[in-house]
């Protein structure tokens, strides 16, 4: 879909979308719960994105629930206020009031992984009061032992019984305007996203998909859109300062794919 | 069509209808050195205490028309563009300005543009993300040449996407432009389209009729672009 084709029928760009995890109102390197560090000052590392052609970005807040949210707020609001491109957030969102808070806050979208999976009518609410595209639900998915895929909460350390492609089915029905795939089996080994995943999804598929996990540079991006992925996303690598999003982009572009030029 | 170089900074009301977060169109009308109020409903005294109205819109046109009917906007907006006065309408806010949706086929547009909004014939609706603009015979050359002849005037240089669209030299080509959509509904054809796009079908991305302009795409949203777009209309 994304391939630079005169007979396209969609003129869309696939996106690139740089992670910021987020603790008490920094963003963290996150590692682990344990050692964070720290990596800045939130607006200053978006306005940073944004110039270099970021096409939207993700707050992930590490310890929302720690923090009861309000340096979230604070840290949304500031956002919103600094940047013109589009950004959601997500961490410690449990309730519908938590939705509002951060809708006023002036987020464009939320985020849900474990709440997704414990209270899942919270998707239906968010997608009738907000639209679909406001919501993002994240899918954490691991290859385990036995071959089989499982879906994970609660940051990766919390296995669910419901079946992965049941889950994926029951999301899109419930009204989640996209997925974001994190395969956990790739996240941090710089083997590339999960193009077997991705394809599976298909061109017809109702709702975005966007690639999480396992980037290491520009040929990963474009094997996972080239896949099937509507949006890729990383974090370490751009945090590292390994590759720009511009140096990215101008790879995709390079290789024909219909990427937003700035 | 000429624009007067203003002496002042432009006032802007923002149409609250209850559809959404204002706070993003705040901010990029304020950075446009413009002033802001929000208003939710018509005063007569709106005529002369603001230049422009903006109206933003989320959500189903029948819930966006029914607030204008309710809150009183309908004559308003209708006497507002018959004194020629500048309105902006954005995303679901320039679907009203046409005569309905099949979103919503019994809600009454505002008839201030030909035609109906229809479903755009994609499998993955809303729309959502960023897309190039391209050019009709009219596509946003008007905004072009009139920002062009401000910026002659001003003896600056097109500094960036928007100054762009005032060169003489991109008009032929596809414009390098890029804008933020959210939209599972579009007007198709018009005759005052002045940027097209293709999702599943083909759109009007924008419609100007003189100081009447609709934007399905969300400038405000729209990184550098959006934000100079939002400043040529405001100012």
């Amino acid at each position: 879909m994304y391939v630079n084709n005169p007979d396209s029928n969609s003129d869309l760009t696939a996106r690139v979308i740089p992670c910021l995890d987020v603790a008490n109102g920094r963003v963290v390197k996150g590692t682990n719960f344990k050692q964070l560090v720290d990596m800045g000052d939130p607006v200053e590392l978006a306005q940073m994105y944004e110039q270099q052609g970021a096409d939207e970005l993700i707050f992930l807040d590490i310890k929302a629930s720690v923090d009861k949210q309000q340096s979230a707020l604070d840290m949304v609001y500031q956002v919103a206020t600094h940047l013109s491109i589009p950004f959601a957030v997500g961490g410690g969102i449990k309730t519908l009031d938590d939705v509002h808070r951060f809708f006023n806050a002036g987020a464009d979208k939320v985020t849900l992984n474990t709440m997704a999976v414990e209270k899942p009518e919270l998707i239906n609410q968010i997608s009738t009061q907000y639209g679909s595209q406001s919501i993002v639900v994240a899918i954490d998915v691991n290859i385990e032992a036995d071959g089989e895929l499982a879906i994970y909460t609660h940051g990766g350390s919390k296995k669910v019984a419901t079946p992965y492609q049941q889950w994926v089915n029951e999301v899109v029905d419930r009204g989640a305007g996209e997925i974001l795939l994190t395969a956990m089996h790739k996240d941090g080994t710089g083997s590339g996203f999960d193009t077997e995943l991705l394809a599976a999804f298909g061109a017809d598929f109702p709702v975005q998909v966007i690639a999480s996990g396992g980037a290491k540079g520009p040929q990963d991006f474009l094997d996972a859109i080239l896949a099937g992925a509507d949006a890729v996303l990383a974090a370490g690598l751009f945090h590292r300062g390994e590759y720009t999003v511009r140096e990215i982009k101008e790879f995709l572009i390079n290789n024909n794919i219909k990427i937003r030029n700035i | 069509m000429n624009r007067q170089i203003p002496s002042r900074r432009s006032r802007v009301g923002i149409i609250d209808l209850n559809s959404g977060n204002l706070l993003s169109i705040k901010t990029a009308i304020e950075k446009a050195g413009c002033e802001w109020q929000v208003v939710q409903q018509p005063r007569p005294e709106l005529l002369t205490a603001v230049d422009v109205l903006v109206m933003p819109g989320q959500g189903r046109f029948a819930f966006v028309m029914n607030q204008i009917d309710q809150l009183g906007w309908r004559e308003f907006l209708l006497e507002w563009c018959r004194n020629g006065k500048r309105l902006v309408g954005i995303c679901v806010g320039m679907q009203v300005l046409f005569e309905g949706s099949d979103e919503d086929p019994e809600a009454a547009g505002l008839g201030l543009f030909t035609g109906r909004c229809q479903k755009l014939p994609h499998p993955k609706t809303p729309m959502v993300g960023w897309a190039q603009l391209s050019s009709l015979s009219q596509c946003m050359l008007a905004v072009g040449s009139q920002s062009e002849s401000e910026q002659d005037a001003n003896q600056t240089k097109p500094s960036s996407e928007a100054g762009f669209l005032a060169s003489p030299k991109r008009r032929e080509a596809r414009f390098n432009v890029y804008a933020y959509f959210v939209n599972s509904f579009a007007i198709y054809e018009n005759p005052f389209c002045t940027a097209k796009v293709n999702y599943g079908h083909e759109f009007c991305a924008a419609v100007q009729r003189g100081n009447l302009y609709g934007f399905q795409f969300h400038p405000e949203k729209s990184g550098r672009f959006g934000q100079e777009l939002i400043q040529y209309v405001c100012q």
